[in-house]
Formats: C-alpha cells, structure tokens, sequence
C-alpha cells in the first residue's frame, strides 16, 4: 500500500470510529468542547411547573407519607423518625436540597456553562449549585457534597454533531452522579443513603405554541434505602427573563398536618 | 487505477457522511383552529357509512343517501349555495333526486329547497314505502316535511315569506311518525314536538344506522329554542333523549348509530349525551333559580351557563348564552308553563 | 485488487450511521412513582396545580361521582387526554403496523386495560381529518420522529375526564406527546392545549419499563355490562347545584391545605404561589354530607 492509500485508509478509520463514538455519546475528539457540541442547548432561566405530586412538593406532606416511594425496611425505619427541628440543630436543613430531590423542588434554575467543559446549574431553591462534568479527566476531590459530583455526556442521535453530513439530529444530556452526602428525596424526610447513584437524561421539546421545555428523568438506585429503581420526570419552561429568581436559604415550612 | 482508488474513497467517505436512511416523513404541524362557523366553509362532503353522506358548508348540514332509486336528499341548505349542493351530488352520482326531507322550516336547511328539487324528478304517482306520500307533479323532487314546516314556511310575514312560500313542501305528515322505504332501506321520520320547533323531524336511517338530527342537535352553539314557532326547552331535552333512545353505541360507547347535526360535526351517542348533560344541567339551575322567585335578570347575571359558554357560544353572536338562558327561563317558569308556551 | 481491497477494508472501519426508529413495541408496565393519586385516586374539589379557568372549576364543582351510574356513562373509556397517565394504561401492549408492500412502519398501536382505551399513531404522513369528522375517545394521532423522541400529535377527542373528579376537558383539547425510550424504560411527557377549559398548557409526564413477563389482562365494558344500577326518571343526569357540594371541602381540610389552594388554577403550578400560601390559613370547616 503506498503513502497515499494508506492516509486515505486511516482517514476512513478515523472517521468511522469517530461515527461509532458519537453513537455511544463519548467525546468527539480532543479539540471539539462540550460547549461547542451540545445537541441541544439547555442554558437559560427555566420555572419547575408543578403539576405532578403537588401536595408532596409544594407543601411539607407529613412524616411518614412516603406513598409509592418503593422503600426497604430500613428506609421507612428511617422516614419514620423523621424530624425537621432536628435536621436544623444539627446543620442539615439542606437534605431536601440534595442532588436526589433538587429538581423536584419548585423554583427557578438557571443553567450557563461555566467553561466549555462545565454545565453549570443554579437553583433559587435552597440556592444550590450543581457542575456538571463533561471532562472525564476531572475527579472529585472525595469530599461528599449535597450535590455529588456530577459526570456528563451528551446523547447523540442520528449524527455527530459536528456537522459532517449534515447537522445534528438532536439528543439529550445524560448525567450520572455519586458522591453525595445523605439526603431525602422528599421534603418529609424519605431518605437516599450516600451510596445512592442518580442518572438523569434531560430532554428539550419545544410545543407548537412556542413554549420551550426541558422534561428531566431521573432514576435513583440505592440498595440501602430503596427496593428498586425509583423513577420520576420533571418538567421545566423557559422563561424569557431571570426576574423571578428568588435564591432562598435552605428552608422547608413544617408539616401541615 | 490508484487514482481511481483515490476518486472512489473520497466519493465513499462523503456519500457515507451524507447517505443517512431519510427520516420518518414531518407530518405538518396542526395547529388548534378556533372555534368557527363551519357553516360558511365551500361544500364539503364527508363519507358517513355506505350510501349516506353528510355535505357541511351550505348553511345547516345536508344528507344525502344514494342508490339504485336515486337520491334522498335531508334538507337543502340555506338557499346560496343550492348550486354547489347539486353540483356535489352530482360528482358523487348521476342518479336523480327523488325525494328531500325537510328537519324543520328554518331557511337554512329549506332555503334550497327549491333549486335542489328542481334539479331532480319524482317517480310519478307512484306511492313510497306506507303509501302514503303521492306527488302530483313529476318533474321535481318531491318535499317531505312534517305539516307544521308548511305552515310557518306559508304564513310567514315579512322578509324572507317570498323565498318560504317557494321552498315549502308539499307532501306532508301530522302524525308522529311517517315511513319510507328508499334505496333498499326503511327510513323513519320522527316527529319531535315542540322542541327546536314545532315541526322537527328526526329522519332515521335504519339499515345504515344514521340519524339525521336537524337543529335538535347541534355542536356549534347553544341548543337554539325557536319560541316563537312552537319550540320549548322541554320538549328539546324530551327529543335529545329519544335520539339517545334510538341510538346504540358500537363498542366502547362510541361508534355505531351516527347522528347527523343540523350544524357542526359528525357525531355519536356520546355526544348527543354531552350535549344532553349539558341541557339538562342548565335546566335544573335555571329551574331552582326560578323556584326561589328570581327575575330573568337575575337568572342571567347569575352565569348558570357559565361552564360551558366558551365552548358553546356561538361564532358571529348569532344565538348567545343570553339567548339560550332567556329561552330556558321563558318556557320553564311557571306562567310559561301554564300557559302552554 | 490493492485499490478494492482498500475499499473494502475502509468500509469495514467506517460504519454508515444507520438511524432507524426506535422499536416502542412490547409490554410495559407502568412505573408508579409518581402522580399516583392523580390516576385513580384523586379526591372531589382537588384542582392543585390545574390551570382551570372559572368554567372548568364550576364543571368540576358541578360533578357527582353518580354520573358515572348512568347507563350511556357506564362503558365510556377514559379519554387519551387522561388515560395514558391513568391505571387504565398501568398495563401497556404496542405493537406496530407494517405496510405488507413496502415492510416500512405506517403506525403504531397502544392498548391499555381498564375498558380498554386504544388508539393509533399513524406515522406514514398522513393528515388528519377535517374539522367536522367526527371525534373519539382517542382521537386521531399522527407522529414524527425528532431525534429519539416519538412526537405525537393527536386531534378530534371527545369530550371527556381529566381527571376522575369532574375536571374535563373539551373536545377542543389537542394534546402533544413525546415518547422517549431508554433502553428498559419507555417515557411519554403528555402536553394539552384545551381554549375551554385551561387558561395555560397542561403538562404531565409518566414512565413505563419493559415486561415480557406482563400479564395483560384487558377489562373490556360490553353493551351486556350496562345495568340499570339506580333507578332514576328517563333523561336524568346526577349532578350537584353550583353552591351546594359539600363534599368540594374535604380534600385541603384532610391534608390542612387553604381552602383557596385547593381550587386550582395557573398560579398554583407556579414555584412563588408557596410564599402566597405562607399568607393564607388552612381550611377548617370539615365536609358533611
């Protein structure tokens, strides 16, 4: 095979693999950024609207109510000694404002890159901060956070993003995190252990009548406290201001009743 | 040929980039339509099942049922689009109208009458179905109506008299039934009394299962009650209920029997039920509020249709919740009952 | 042959991106994590987080349970609009439709179990019918695929329940979908546009995971299961005067809500309408019968 043959055969295989790794949603290369890649663009200011287990996320629902959270013994051992002046003495009042539970929490989020290779998410809501992590090469410092550490990749479909042969079709953002502190996965004390691992796929629709959403799905495994997988999806609007931001301390009103 | 190796992979790897199975076909994006008058759309016909068809867009809905014996056309439309009404039976077959029935004597379903009638010819002295509904003239298509439609349509005064006196039917019926048998299928006529009017009809399909309403049910606004020609708020609810009575559902309480509205879109038993929950309800409010001895002002700034105005009020302010509320009020209170209004 | 061979090699390194739809079909069960009440168990005078306007909460005021004795009541469906979030589609069979001539997927099909409720999305470009053909429960649904998201389209419902305490939609509800599967789990977000009904859009979202092992069992309602349960005058519709449910209460007194939260509308699905309630005082007159 002579020189030009063979740069022609590597480029195929260059290109191809760069195909197979666009499909299993890996970096592209070394040069491209997650920034410059996204599929689909979900920075902006976004509103929880809450349709869905309104009396579990608008209001404290009381201690022990923790209706079709699949628990284990222990996990309803622990909902059921839940208590809320408790958490506050001993500096935990951001549990409901972990990683497991902060996008079930109504507020405002605001999501900007804070560098090309960092999501960043603001929540008014407890005034949390999550980063989400497209480089690979970037470990947690093994310190446990209410946020985790947060590893991100994008989700192609249909092409590479890049542009060859066309634009891309589309995808989602997937995210996987570890590293969090205990938390609760509803206001009312239903626990999620440190060993939890939570995955997220977000996913932006833009309706007929022009409103742009992002539906998060998020699955959280934890052998401690949970029997299986417990799955939820939220929606958020874009809102075309940050007007209503209002970032508020860790903070859950008692239980009504 | 190294060079040809060179072309062919340079070609391969851009074809690869571009070369994607086609997406799924983009189905256009439907946005919601406003409420509107499909009344005023151009004539539109939409298979309904077997030899009956439903022609919206020429002012009330016509039917049409064609076959071997030529067409039974159920009301003619408002008088304007008479022309189009023809022309669309005529693409759908050369066989002639025989026969149309008219639901009721409003002009928006006898104003076309005569153009329709006109275009077709009666099988002369020749008796359908019980024998007896005879034409004398055999160069029209014979008018069908219950014997109250002839009186409106020949007593009316002032505007439009001319037009109903033209239109009007000359075979006529005062029972509560007449029957028919044409294409191979007996057809009922139903008399309803006192309900849109006094001279409603509700004409049955039996064999292709199809009932066509007339303005006893509508989907497009308000049940309108034509006080002044005999109809009653009562007398509508007792005829919605009978067209429940008639109809059965093909499974999953949809399908089956067909209703044919006087205006607005094909429908079933369901939605004739919809439409009767909705009467009926408004009937009991407004009856309790008559019962505690309020006024027709008050029954109206109370809203007692207020759940169901922004899907019932009619387009261009032809017949408003105010006007169905003030004809409830009128024939259910009790003076209006006593004196047999 | 040196130049084929290098072809040949080079299209063994450098597979085509085939984008194929994504196969939707099997038996799903539903993941109820979420929303539970809402698909079954929702309670009279609970419009939390609905965007009602004044009409649709009198129609929901206005509802008895007793309607649903009536025998034209007894063997309806729920409507698309409320059935592929409630227990009807807890057990869900898809399957799809291949045109026999060309072997392409033309449509695909969703049943669900509790009387039933099955419907079509045609996916080969078709348009929907005009505006006065006639409406079904399920409606008429059209899709396209956008990336792999299934978007569904679905116009002509009937009337119907939105959920099983007298909040209704019309049928000038349409309702946009977007199916999205995950390996084992399959999402459906469920957005309504209802001009009568709801001053915003109406979003819900449920998930499903994959069971060969499901036992589908369908609870049809035939024309033999209509009874006469209640003997009632002819033509006669349960429902309550505007005013006089007394049951509208019980909902925010048992779980110490206000009384005004419990009513619904826009604002409630908003995250600032929990300082709102900060101001508000629970209700605390107790329902009686």
């Amino acid at each position: 095979m002579n020189r030009t043959t063979f740069v022609l055969a590597a480029t195929c295989a260059i290109v191809g693999a760069a195909d197979v790794a666009a499909q299993r949603g890996q970096r592209i290369d070394p040069v491209t950024t997650a920034q410059a890649a996204a599929p689909v663009d979900l920075t902006g200011s976004w509103v929880s609207i809450v349709t869905e287990d309104w009396r579990w996320r608008m209001v404290t629902p009381p201690k022990g109510d923790y209706a079709r959270v699949p628990l284990t013994p222990e996990g309803r051992k622990v909902a059921d000694t839940w208590d809320l002046t408790r958490d506050v003495a001993q500096g935990n009042q951001c549990r409901p404002f972990g990683a497991g539970n902060i996008m079930r929490m109504p507020g405002r989020l605001q999501m900007t890159w804070s560098d090309p290779h960092t999501l960043k998410i603001e929540y008014d809501a407890g005034s949390q901060t999550r980063l989400l992590h497209f480089d690979k090469s970037r470990k947690p410092s093994g310190e446990r956070t209410w946020q985790g550490w947060s590893v991100a990749e994008w989700e192609f479909v249909g092409g590479n993003g890049r542009g060859r042969g066309g634009s891309a079709r589309g995808g989602s953002l997937k995210v996987v995190t570890t590293g969090m502190r205990a938390g609760y996965l509803r206001k009312n004390g239903v626990p999620y252990s440190e060993n939890m691992v939570m995955t997220e796929y977000f996913d932006r629709h833009t309706e007929p009548n022009g409103d742009d959403w992002f539906t998060v799905m998020t699955i959280i495994d934890d052998s401690r406290y949970l029997t299986q997988p417990f799955v939820l999806t939220t929606s958020f609007k874009k809102e075309q201001d940050n007007l209503k931001w209002r970032p508020t301390p860790c903070e859950i009103a008692p239980p009504l009743k | 040929m190294q060079a040809m190796a060179v072309v062919a992979t340079l070609a391969w790897v851009a074809l690869s980039g571009v070369a994607r199975p086609a997406a799924a076909p983009q189905t256009p994006q439907r946005q919601p339509t406003p409420q509107r008058n499909i009344d005023d759309v151009d004539v539109q016909v939409l298979p309904v099942r077997g030899n009956i068809y439903m022609l919206v867009g020429a002012g009330g809905n016509v039917t049409l049922q064609i076959g071997r014996d030529g067409v039974l056309v159920v009301d003619s439309g408002s008088g304007p689009k008479s022309d189009a009404i023809v022309a669309a039976i005529r693409r759908l077959t050369d066989r002639p109208i025989r026969w149309i029935v008219n639901t009721h004597y409003h002009s928006d379903h006898t104003g076309g009458n005569r153009t329709v009638s006109k275009a077709g010819r009666s099988i002369p002295q020749v008796a359908i179905g019980a024998g007896r509904l005879f034409t004398d003239a055999d160069d029209v298509a014979n008018i069908v109506a219950h014997e109250n439609v002839l009186k409106r349509m020949t007593t009316q005064t002032g505007e439009g008299a001319s037009a109903a006196n033209e239109n009007r039917p000359v075979a006529t019926f005062f029972g509560d039934e007449e029957e028919l048998f044409f294409n191979g299928e007996p057809i009922l006529l139903i008399h309803q009394p006192s309900a849109h009017t006094d001279g409603d009809v509700l004409v049955f399909f039996r064999r292709s299962d199809i009932v066509a309403a007339g303005d006893i049910f509508v989907t497009h606004s308000y049940p309108v009650i034509d006080i002044a020609a005999g109809g009653t708020f009562g007398g509508y609810l007792d005829a919605l209920n009978n067209v429940i009575h008639i109809t059965i559902p093909e499974e999953k309480q949809e399908g089956g029997t067909y209703v044919i509205p006087g205006h607005g879109r094909l429908s079933d038993e369901a939605d004739v039920v919809d439409v009767r929950d909705m009467v009926t309800i408004v009937r009991d409010r407004i009856q309790s509020m008559i019962a505690r001895g309020m006024t027709l002002d008050q029954v109206k700034a109370a809203r007692p249709t207020l759940d169901y105005d922004d899907r019932y009020r009619a387009s261009g302010g032809t017949w408003t919740p105010d006007m169905f509320v003030e004809a409830a009020y009128r024939t259910l209170s009790p003076t209006a009952v006593k004196a047999g209004s | 042959m040196k130049p084929l061979l290098f072809l040949i090699l080079a299209s063994l390194l450098s597979p085509g991106l085939a984008f194929a739809q994504i196969d939707l079909a099997g038996d799903w069960r539903g993941v109820s994590h979420e929303d539970t009440f809402s698909r079954g168990g929702v309670v009279i005078g609970e419009y939390v987080g609905l965007p009602l306007t004044d009409g649709g909460r009198l129609r929901a005021d206005s509802w008895d349970p007793s309607l649903l004795t009536v025998p034209e009541h007894q063997c309806i469906p729920h409507p698309v609009t409320y059935a592929e979030h409630s227990y009807a589609m807890n057990q869900m069979r898809i399957w799809t439709v291949i045109d026999p001539e060309t072997a392409q997927v033309v449509a695909i099909r969703k049943r669900g179990t509790w009387m039933e409720p099955e419907r079509t999305i045609w996916l080969d470009g078709r348009r929907p019918p005009p505006e006065f053909a006639a409406h079904t429960w399920q409606g008429f649904s059209t899709g396209r695929w956008e990336g792999n998201m299934l978007t569904v389209t679905t116009t002509h419902i009937k009337s119907g329940h939105l959920q099983m305490n007298g909040v209704t939609t019309s049928d000038d509800v349409t309702m946009t979908e977007h199916f999205i599967r995950r390996g084992n789990y399959l999402t459906n977000i469920t957005i309504l546009n209802d001009p009568v009904y709801l001053t915003e859009s109406f979003i819900r979202s449920s998930t499903w995971v994959l069971d060969p092992t499901l036992n589908f069992v369908p609870y049809p309602c035939g024309p033999n299961e209509v009874v006469v349960e209640i003997p009632r005058p002819p033509g006669a519709v349960p429902h309550h005067l505007p005013g006089t449910n007394k049951l509208l209460a019980e909902f925010a007194t048992i779980h110490g809500l206000p009384a005004e939260a419990a009513r619904g509308g826009a604002e409630t699905m908003y995250p600032e309408y929990m300082e709102k309630m900060k101001t508000m005082k629970p209700a605390t007159a107790a329902a009686t019968r």
